[in-house]
């Protein structure tokens, strides 16, 4: 089994987990988790618009 | 998480992206239909992952209409990123470009823009569900629509891991029949491509 299979097999299983989770327990619990992973995300998050559009591959034309 | 014919409701802790997608959609929905698809779906329901963006389609509108949304939205503190004046945004959507929001002096999170593009973009638009967090609400894509095209058109395995949480979460709400079909559509759609 390659590295690229064995992660992908785990990412799958801990999306199954997470799913479980999700279902199992209220959404203020699960919810307040999940705000960690988005809310740091995007509050670490420090790219140019140059930087954005090239890793989003799309056009952009201002100087 | 509790699902009825076409509504949703979550009593979740809102989110940063959940209060950005709020904001941009209050002012967006005075002047045109729209509808959330992709990621950010997924993530209302629950996905673990972050986001940079969220994915909004808007049906074809005339230049009035647009010059009007865009000086709501900017009244409201979001500037275009990838176009500055009105005319130059108009121009990017009718040659079916994105053009993205996001509030002054920021970058990320943004909203992606795109006028309705072919028949499953209208169906997206067309079959919704009103998405009810406490007080407010998003209106988002059905979910059938969204599953099969990540696993069809999309692919990557981001947007596999997406579609199989929202099969899970939303086990026995989903119509597996449609997703089914939906992913014959899709796929004759592409082959013609």
């Amino acid at each position: 089994v390659t590295f690229t299979k064995k992660n992908e097999k785990e990412r799958l299983q801990f999306v199954d987990t997470w799913a479980e989770y999700v279902k199992n327990h209220s959404d203020r619990e699960w919810s307040q988790q999940q705000n960690i992973i988005i809310n740091s995300g995007l509050r670490s998050a420090s790219l140019t618009k140059e930087q954005f559009f090239h890793m989003k591959k799309e056009k952009y034309n201002r100087p | 998480m509790k699902f009825g014919k076409s509504t949703i409701t979550i009593d979740r802790r809102l989110s940063d992206l959940d209060y950005f997608a709020i904001d941009f959609t209050t002012v967006l929905k005075k002047h045109t239909p729209y509808v959330i698809v992709s990621g950010y779906v997924a993530i209302l329901l629950g996905r673990a992952r972050a986001s940079e963006d969220i994915d909004i389609i808007i049906p074809r509108l005339d230049f009035s209409t647009v010059q009007s949304l865009l000086k709501d939205v900017r009244h409201h503190g979001f500037y275009c990123l990838n176009a500055e004046g009105d005319k130059e945004i108009y121009e990017y959507l009718t040659e079916e470009l994105p053009v993205r929001f996001a509030k002054i002096h920021t970058i990320i999170p943004n909203i992606e823009v795109n006028w309705s593009k072919n028949k499953f973009d209208d169906i997206a638009l067309e079959k919704t569900i009103q998405v009810h967090l406490n007080k407010k609400c998003l209106t988002i894509s059905h979910l059938e629509l969204q599953v099969a095209f990540k696993e069809i058109v999309l692919r990557s395995p981001k947007d596999i891991e997406d579609a199989r949480h929202i099969r899970k979460v939303a086990e026995g709400y989903l119509d597996l029949k449609a997703i089914r079909k939906y992913k014959v559509m899709l796929r004759d759609f592409y082959k013609e491509k």
